[in-house]
C-alpha cells in the first residue's frame, strides 16, 4: 500500500468513526456557525495531513482526538488574539456554578445551550477533559490524550461532574 | 465549598445523550478535497511571502535611492540604518524556520496548548518583538529628522509625523507587554493547576 493510499483510508476510517463526534467537539469551541464550519473543516485538514505521519504508536482515536483538540485550540487562541477572553477553569467554574439557577433537563435545547456555554467559557485544557468526558471516554483515554496524569484527569472528571450537578437537576430528557 | 449530592449513577449518563444527541453536521470532504485545499494553503504561504519578500526589496531600494539622491548627513545615516534593519528583517524570516509546526497527533493537548501560548507570548516581548522595533524605528527617525533639517520650510509638517510614528510605536511596546503578560499569566496559570493535581 503506498502512503498516500494509507493516508487516504486512514483518513477516511477516521471520518467514519469519529466524524460525528468531531462535529459535536467543533461546537464546544465555536459558538459561531460560519466560523465552526471553517473550524471544522480546518480540523479535517490536520486531520488528514496528519496521517502521513501515523506510525500506530497511539490508538486511531487518541491520534484523532490530538489532531483535533490541538487544531481547536490553536483555532481559540488564533481568534481572541487581540483580545484575549478570561476562560476559567473547572475548579473557579465550580466555585461560580453555586451562584447560578439551577437547569432542569426537560427542555433538551435549553440545556444544551446552557451546557454549549459551560464548555465555550472553559479553558482549552479542561473544555478537552470535558468534551471528551461528554463523549464517554475514560480517565485513562482522556489521560493520554490530554498529556496529564491519569489521577488529574480523575480529579478533574470529579470537578466536571461537580459542575454539571450543580448546573443540571437530574431529569429525563425526552426521547431517551 | 458546599457539597451538592452526586448524582454519579444518572445526571452524568443524562448529559452524556443529552451531548452525544446534539444535531452537529459532520461535514463530508473527499480526501482529493483535502488535497487541493492543502495546496491551496501551501501556494497562500508561498505568496505571502514572495509579497513580504517584494516589499522588502521595495524598501531597500527606495532607501538606497534616497541614500545617493540626499546629501544630509543624518538622511544618510537613516537611508543605511533602514536598509540594515529591512535587510536584518528579511534574512530572519528567510533563514528562521518559521513556524515549526508540532505533529498534531503526537503531542498531547496541554503540552500543545502551552507550546502555542509561549509562542503567542514570545512573539509580544521576545528578542522578535524587540528585533522589529529596532529595526524599522531608528532607521526613518533619524532619516526623517534629516528631513526636516534639509527643508525648514516644511520642517513643522514634518515633525507633527515624526511625532505621530514616535507615538504609535511608544504606543506599541506597552500594548505588546500586556499582551504578553496575559499569556504569560496563563501559563502559569495552567502550570499552578498541573502542580496542583501531582
Amino acid at each position: 500500500m503506498d502512503a498516500t493510499g494509507t493516508q487516504d483510508e486512514l483518513y477516511q476510517k477516521a471520518t467514519d468513526e469519529f466524524g460525528a463526534a468531531l462535529a459535536r467537539l467543533a461546537h464546544g469551541y465555536e459558538a459561531d456557525p460560519d466560523r465552526r464550519r471553517d473550524l471544522l473543516q480546518e480540523i479535517h485538514l490536520g486531520l488528514w495531513r496528519s496521517f502521513e505521519n501515523f506510525q500506530g504508536r497511539c490508538s486511531l482515536r487518541t491520534w484523532v482526538y490530538r489532531v483535533a483538540h490541538n487544531v481547536a485550540a490553536s483555532h481559540v487562541i488564533r481568534r481572541n488574539r487581540k483580545n484575549l477572553p478570561t476562560f476559567l477553569t473547572l475548579e473557579e467554574s465550580e466555585l461560580q456554578s453555586g451562584e447560578d439557577s439551577v437547569e432542569v433537563l426537560a427542555d433538551r435545547q435549553k440545556s444544551l445551550g446552557r451546557l454549549l456555554a459551560l464548555i465555550q467559557r472553559l479553558e482549552p485544557v479542561d473544555r478537552q477533559i470535558m468534551l471528551a468526558y461528554l463523549e464517554g471516554m475514560d480517565a485513562e483515554s482522556i489521560a493520554e490524550i490530554a498529556g496529564l496524569s491519569a489521577a488529574n484527569v480523575w480529579t478533574k472528571i470529579h470537578r466536571i461532574k461537580n459542575v454539571l450537578a450543580h448546573q443540571f437537576h437530574a431529569g429525563v430528557p425526552d426521547g431517551r | 465549598m458546599q457539597e451538592f449530592p452526586m448524582a454519579d449513577d444518572y445526571l452524568p449518563n443524562d448529559l452524556k445523550t443529552l451531548w452525544t444527541g446534539l444535531s452537529a453536521n459532520p461535514v463530508n470532504i473527499s480526501p482529493d478535497q483535502l488535497r487541493k485545499e492543502a495546496e491551496k494553503l501551501r501556494k497562500g504561504l508561498r505568496r505571502r511571502s514572495i509579497v513580504g519578500g517584494g516589499a522588502a526589496w521595495i524598501v531597500i531600494a527606495a532607501w538606497t535611492l534616497f541614500f545617493f539622491g540626499f546629501h544630509d548627513a543624518l538622511q544618510r545615516i537613516g537611508s543605511v540604518l533602514t536598509v540594515v534593519g529591512t535587510l536584518y528583517m528579511a534574512v530572519q524570516l528567510r533563514v528562521s524556520p518559521g513556524r515549526t509546526m508540532p505533529d498534531l497527533g503526537e503531542t498531547d493537548c496541554m503540552r500543545f496548548y502551552r507550546n502555542e501560548l509561549e509562542r503567542q507570548r514570545d512573539f509580544h516581548r521576545g528578542t522578535w518583538f524587540w528585533s522589529r522595533l529596532a529595526a524599522f524605528v531608528p532607521g526613518p527617525t533619524i532619516w526623517i529628522v534629516g528631513f526636516a533639517r534639509a527643508y525648514p520650510k516644511i520642517a513643522p509638517f514634518i515633525w507633527l509625523e515624526l511625532a505621530a510614528f514616535l507615538i504609535l510605536g511608544a504606543l506599541a511596546v506597552p500594548a505588546n507587554l500586556r499582551l504578553a503578560r496575559t499569556y504569560q499569566r496563563r501559563i502559569d496559570a495552567l502550570d499552578a493547576a498541573q502542580k496542583a493535581a501531582e
